[in-house]
């Protein structure tokens, strides 16, 4: 054991000194959080409406007031065709909404085509979900208007996300990647290091274990995942009210699970290359893109082309952000996810297996 | 006859077709100092490897220090030293903490850690240096804190990979006064090197060339042997053969 302290205790004192690495360790997952919680987001406010009111009627008046009072929108009138269409070009709005002259017989006739929306889709993502809020709105409106006979209401209720909040997906997401890229990246770097600069001969030819050396620098990524956790969870909690909803206890359990399974890939990776560089290609284009891409966290899952799917089972992150989804905003049974649970404990097992066979191989 | 620290007898090592080492057969005896020469790619660090416990022979008897390669490896690793010229101490850790943490992988208990290591200062008059990164040192004074740190658990046998790659004639000679003087305390050295000038202070030499040993004496008996004025000599001639 004493052996061991002096090892963590070396290990340490590289990571402190390597003040830069530091300083990226520390500071991302709070740019992160920060930077998702804010900046990717598909919630709009204060979005510029144009509005041609060609009806110009108390009805007409009514539905723009109702647009105003929603405080998604800004209404910017205009008045002629050319108007509008500068208006798009210009990007002074990112759609309009065109009322047609006696909107209110017409509708009541039975007539449609009587409210033109036109959207600047060069941003799709925008655009649809301008539209969605658009329509809502306006349907709203529609309906105390109409009959009440054969109407079908639809009333929605948002469950687990009733803001529909995006950072309450990202965080599970930010996460995993964050962890991947400290206990992957950083332990293949620094194993390779040893082996690069000659000290991990020197390392096996003393009484140290080949166990100890690996334990060794594995606790100190240990510790500073923790860290990051904590710093992660906090300042979404505190500053996009994302909530732990389970259990909490349930909650460092799996992401220990995940912790040791995205070190088991930092441990493999420094067993089939021979210098630092190489180690961070390898992390940085073999596991932090895919897990960037394909863990849910930018793109949904359920989107993307079957075999691509069936491509990001491979990754533990999806599974450790599916499982992460179910604790902290579904508050799910455990039986919910367990099969993921499973699949990251199976990857890992493999991993260290695999590992250790190389490890043997170039050291006995 | 001194006693016998290292024993070999056809020892050999294969990595798969290839013979790195091909029975090779030698003793060093207590408090010797034994260079180890040969060209690159002779086999000189596999053979070092072996004797290390760090790579198990293919065929072949060995033991260090007393005890076999084969099964007692560990017990070899409390025996002996290793310093290497591609690696000199970790860049980023003072020179304190250097000697602290090779001392402590080398189960020194703190306080002799600590008499030790003041002691090692004091003769490297590096007292005023000791906290400083290892980083900021000169090679020649990180080569030869190195050596008094490979040695600092008072080992029976030290390994010496090509201690004194690139550098000065004096540290060199300085450096070589060293290993003296650990000799001289019963500490058996184990060196290899390219330069031939320290060829001669070892006490036998012997030349590797494709994996087997073409000559093992003292440096006066194959300089004889081979009918050359200089080891520079006998090492181009044996390793043109």
């Amino acid at each position: 054991m004493k052996h061991l302290r002096i090892f963590v205790w070396k290990e340490f004192l590289h990571i402190w000194r390597d003040k830069k690495t530091l300083m990226i360790i520390i500071l991302l997952p709070i740019i992160e959080v920060l930077l998702f919680g804010y900046v990717l987001t598909s919630e709009i406010n204060n979005v510029n409406l144009g509005v041609r009111d060609l009806d110009n009627s108390t009805w007409s008046h009514q539905l723009i007031l109702k647009f105003q009072s929603s405080n998604y929108f800004k209404i910017i009138s205009l008045y002629t065709a050319p108007e509008v269409e500068h208006a798009l070009q210009s990007n002074q709005v990112k759609a309009v909404l065109e009322i047609k002259p006696d909107a209110e017989k017409r509708l009541q006739s039975g007539e449609s085509g009587i409210i033109q929306l036109l959207l600047d889709a060069s941003d799709p993502n925008i655009a649809r979900t301008i539209e969605t809020y658009i329509n809502s709105i306006t349907y709203s409106y529609l309906q105390k208007g109409a009959t009440q006979s054969s109407q079908i209401d639809i009333i929605p209720v948002m469950y687990y996300n009733p803001e529909l909040k995006s950072v309450f997906k990202s965080v599970p997401g930010l996460m995993a990647v964050v962890l991947m890229l400290i206990c992957a990246m950083m332990t293949s770097v620094s194993l390779a290091r040893e082996k690069e600069t000659g000290s991990m001969d020197v390392l096996l030819i003393s009484p140290l274990k080949p166990w100890h050396i690996v334990i060794g620098k594995i606790i100190p990524y240990i510790v500073i995942s923790f860290v990051n956790i904590l710093m992660i969870t906090g300042l979404s909690y505190f500053v996009f009210d994302v909530p732990i909803r389970g259990s909490i206890i349930l909650f460092f359990l799996f992401s220990a699970l995940f912790v040791v399974c995205a070190l088991s890939f930092g441990l493999f990776i420094s067993t089939v290359v021979k210098t630092q560089q190489i180690a961070m290609m390898i992390s940085l284009a073999g596991l932090m893109l895919p897990t960037t891409l394909l863990s849910g966290l930018i793109y949904p899952i359920r989107n993307m082309p079957g075999w691509l799917q069936r491509l990001s089972g491979i990754f533990p992150a999806r599974w450790f952000v599916e499982i992460l989804c179910h604790i902290m905003l579904k508050d799910s049974p455990i039986h919910y996810y367990l099969k993921p649970a499973g699949i990251i404990l199976l990857i890992t097992l493999i991993l260290l297996i695999m590992s250790t066979k190389r490890f043997k191989l170039r050291y006995d | 006859m001194a006693n016998l620290i290292i024993e070999t007898e056809n020892l050999t090592k294969k990595f798969g077709e290839f013979t790195a080492v091909d029975a090779i057969t030698f003793n060093v005896s207590e408090g010797e100092i034994f260079g180890f020469l040969g060209a690159n790619g002779a086999g000189k660090t596999t053979a070092m490897k072996m004797l290390c416990g760090l790579l198990l022979p293919t065929s072949g008897k060995a033991s260090v220090a007393g005890y076999d390669v084969y099964f007692q490896s560990e017990k070899i690793k409390l025996n002996i030293g290793y310093m290497s010229q591609k690696f000199s101490l970790f860049a980023d850790l003072t020179v304190w903490e250097n000697i602290e943490f090779y001392a402590g992988i080398y189960k020194m208990p703190p306080a002799l850690i600590k008499s030790h290591g003041a002691k090692l200062l004091q003769e490297l008059e590096l007292e005023k240096q000791k906290k400083r990164l290892i980083g900021t040192l000169p090679l020649g004074i990180r080569q030869k804190l190195a050596f008094s740190i490979a040695i600092i658990h008072e080992p029976r046998l030290v390994f010496l990979d090509e201690p004194t790659g690139g550098v000065d004639p004096i540290t060199r000679r300085r450096f070589w006064e060293m290993i003296y003087e650990a000799s001289s305390r019963g500490i058996t050295v184990f060196v290899t090197t390219h330069y031939m000038d320290e060829a001669e202070y070892c006490d036998r030499i012997s030349m590797m060339v494709d994996g087997s040993i073409q000559g093992l004496d003292t440096p006066a008996n194959l300089k004889t042997q081979f009918q050359s004025k200089t080891m520079y000599d006998v090492f181009l001639k044996l390793a043109r053969k």
